[in-house]
């Protein structure tokens, strides 16, 4: 817990830098044509970000020097389980971009209620199937959301 | 009187067939949403707000209240008969609903923790109704100072109040206004923190944070815990119901403090979850039998329950007021006004009457038909949570993906959702608190301006923000409540150091 929690204030003042950086390109202390010149926000806010994660990188170092108890950041076989929703969610996002949503998904459902809900084939196909199919008349038709159907759009038939 | 009047051109509003079957159909979804693990009030709103841009904005936020209100009677659900407290300011309400439930008295806790969930909402409901009219004609007075300390105040608040770490809550409060930064600066018309791409140059929508922090963050932290769904079943019978009501006027005392908890802490942002809290505490404390609490006594469901009710509908008093939202819900909410093309703030009382007390009048009526809903379908809804999770989660996820993609109709946003989401999970497990932060990302385009505007009329100097009467009154208050915890642990210090026993 106390290494991510170190490593996650290093990315927050990574990222305080970067936002400080670019609120000094734009000119944070002038005085411009309306006003305080429009880097002077961020610049301020990533100052307060980057003192912020030096204050909880200050306590972790404390912390840890003291010998103080830790816990596992993701507890004792937790990574397995969030593994199995990110990496096929992921996915089914990834393959959007190519063959649409709905398709995804239809595959994305059954691939995870037969393999991690294990579900009986019936219960796969129709939900799986069903799913997408309401969402489609649901969002794409009724309420005519252009949802992404990636490059079957110029093929589909409805 | 001016508040009456105004209630009965709400009820006009309201009162039409189409609003009230939108109100039991919000009701009817947000119950649903409340009940479903991953989602809850601000993502179940967050996913619906791109289905109301073809209605009319008073049907639209009836649609999206009723939702909230449904939520919130989801959430008691599945605290009293699962012992997942949806929401964090259900938590107190699993201490002695679990319990009761286990004894064979689901339908006695549930038929109290909705009855004290209408009381609350009820007794908050007049005091926004009579209130509001009020703090509108006065906060129209306010110029940009003022209300910049305003929303310096509400999220001074959130380092006051909430999380077990006051710096993180700062960090989180500032990554906020950072991510409602990027894109084009209005003013000047500069691309900020776009770094060339062109991908970030419509920025970050709120709506696709809330919904990957609120909603996949809260799935990865489900299935980290490893869900246990050991729910116990309820049979509602009117006969127990109509017994159970009959008891409950004895705690009359308890809903009062409650309900007057949730009311003051309700108008703070994250004020919901300290209510219900302090609310059980203070019942647990005045009772005469407090070894009771935590075994499943009515009274600790009553105490809970009214403070968390009543302080979700006192945190519409600020949104609607002041453009400042008191809750996550209510700053989707808010947000939801800007895509409609409202401006929040107080001159909605003056410029669109009945959208307000429209509004209004939806609270009364939801409330009172929500709990004849829920009281009639617990077993239906509790049935959706003993669904093998394995199907409801890619539902959850499909469901999210498309109400990320229907806020801009942008592929990346659905891929904002996914980074959004594991940003929620570590956030999370390292107590950086996620309400402020989804806060200052709604509010970050207001403040700025407000900031800039106060700025241009004082020529630079920031003496402008103590200067000016209640905007240093208010930003003096700001700053008492943001070096708070540092106060309390000096004063703690000080206790310590004298040999006196330290106060709780």
């Amino acid at each position: 817990m106390r290494k991510a929690d170190g490593i996650c204030a290093c990315v927050l003042f990574a990222f305080g830098v970067l936002v400080v950086s670019d609120g000094m390109r734009l000119g944070a202390f002038g005085w411009g044509m309306a006003g305080p010149e429009p880097g002077l926000y961020p610049f301020l806010l990533g100052m307060g970000v980057c003192l912020g994660s030096l204050l909880v990188l200050a306590r972790v170092l404390v912390q840890s020097r003291r010998g103080l108890p830790n816990e596992p950041f993701i507890s004792q076989g937790g990574l397995k389980p969030i593994l199995w929703v990110a990496v096929p969610a992921t996915l089914m996002v990834l393959l959007t971009e190519f063959i649409g949503l709905f398709l995804a998904a239809g595959l994305y459902l059954a691939v995870y209620t037969r393999l991690v809900g294990r579900s009986r084939w019936v219960t796969v196909l129709a939900v799986s199937i069903l799913l997408p199919v309401v969402s489609y008349i649901i969002f794409y038709k009724w309420f005519q959301i252009p949802l992404p159907m990636g490059s079957l759009e110029a093929h589909w038939p409805f | 009187m001016e508040a009456l009047h105004g209630l009965m051109l709400g009820f006009g509003v309201f009162l039409t067939p189409y609003n009230i079957l939108i109100a039991v159909a919000g009701i009817f979804v947000g119950t649903v949403v409340g009940v479903l693990p991953g989602l809850g009030g601000a993502n179940g709103v967050a996913i619906l707000i791109p289905m109301t841009f073809s209605m009319p904005p008073t049907s639209a936020i009836i649609l999206l209240a009723c939702i909230y209100w449904g939520a919130l009677f989801g959430g008691v659900i599945t605290s009293i008969l699962f012992n997942i407290p949806g929401e964090p300011w259900s938590v107190a309400t699993t201490f002695d609903g679990y319990p009761m439930a286990k004894k064979g008295q689901a339908a006695q806790a549930l038929t109290t923790a909705f009855c004290s969930h209408f009381v609350g909402a009820m007794f908050a409901t007049v005091m926004l109704t009579f209130f509001a009219p009020l703090v509108a004609q006065f906060a129209l007075k306010f110029g940009p100072p003022e209300m910049f300390a305003v929303m310096m105040l509400t999220f001074s608040a959130f380092v006051a109040l909430g999380g077990k770490s006051p710096v993180k809550t700062v960090v989180s409060i500032f990554v906020g206004f950072i991510l409602a930064a990027v894109g084009l600066d209005t003013v000047s018309g500069d691309l900020r923190l776009t770094f060339g791409t062109i991908q970030l140059l419509g920025g970050f929508n709120f709506i696709v944070a809330v919904i990957g922090l609120f909603g996949l963050g809260e799935i990865f932290l489900t299935v980290e815990e490893g869900l246990r769904m050991e729910g116990v079943s309820a049979k509602m019978s009117v006969r127990v119901i109509l017994a159970t009501m009959r008891q409950l006027p004895r705690f009359w005392k308890t809903y009062l403090r409650g309900a007057l908890i949730g009311c003051w802490m309700g108008i703070k942002p994250g004020g919901a979850t300290p209510a219900s809290f302090m609310s059980y505490g203070f019942a647990k404390q005045f009772a005469k039998n407090p070894e009771d609490f935590g075994t499943g006594t009515l009274e600790g469901v009553v105490a809970p329950e009214v403070a968390a009710h009543a302080a979700g509908v006192s945190a519409m008093l600020p949104m609607i007021t002041l453009g400042v939202p008191g809750s996550p819900t209510a700053a989707v909410m808010l947000g939801g006004l800007m895509i409609w093309g409202l401006q929040p703030g107080p001159m909605l009382f003056k410029d669109h009457p009945d959208f307000v007390w429209g509004l209004i009048a939806s609270i009364w009526a939801a409330n009172a038909l929500g709990v004849l809903i829920v009281l009639c379908f617990v077993p239906f809804f509790a049935a959706i949570l003993r669904a093998p999770f394995g199907i409801l989660m890619p539902t959850i996820v499909f469901v999210c993906a498309i109400g990320a993609f229907a806020v801009n109709n942008r592929m990346i946003d659905i891929w904002y959702m996914i980074i959004f989401g594991i940003v929620g999970f570590v956030f999370k497990k390292l107590d950086y608190p996620i309400a402020p932060m989804v806060l200052a990302l709604v509010l970050g385009d207001m403040a700025e301006s407000a900031m800039r505007q106060s700025l241009i009329m004082s020529q630079g100097s920031p003496l402008i923000f103590f200067t000016w009467p209640i905007a240093g009154v208010v930003n003096g208050l700001a700053i008492v409540f943001f070096f708070w915890p540092i106060l309390k642990a000096v004063r703690e210090r000080l206790w310590v150091a004298r040999g006196l026993p330290q106060k709780v």
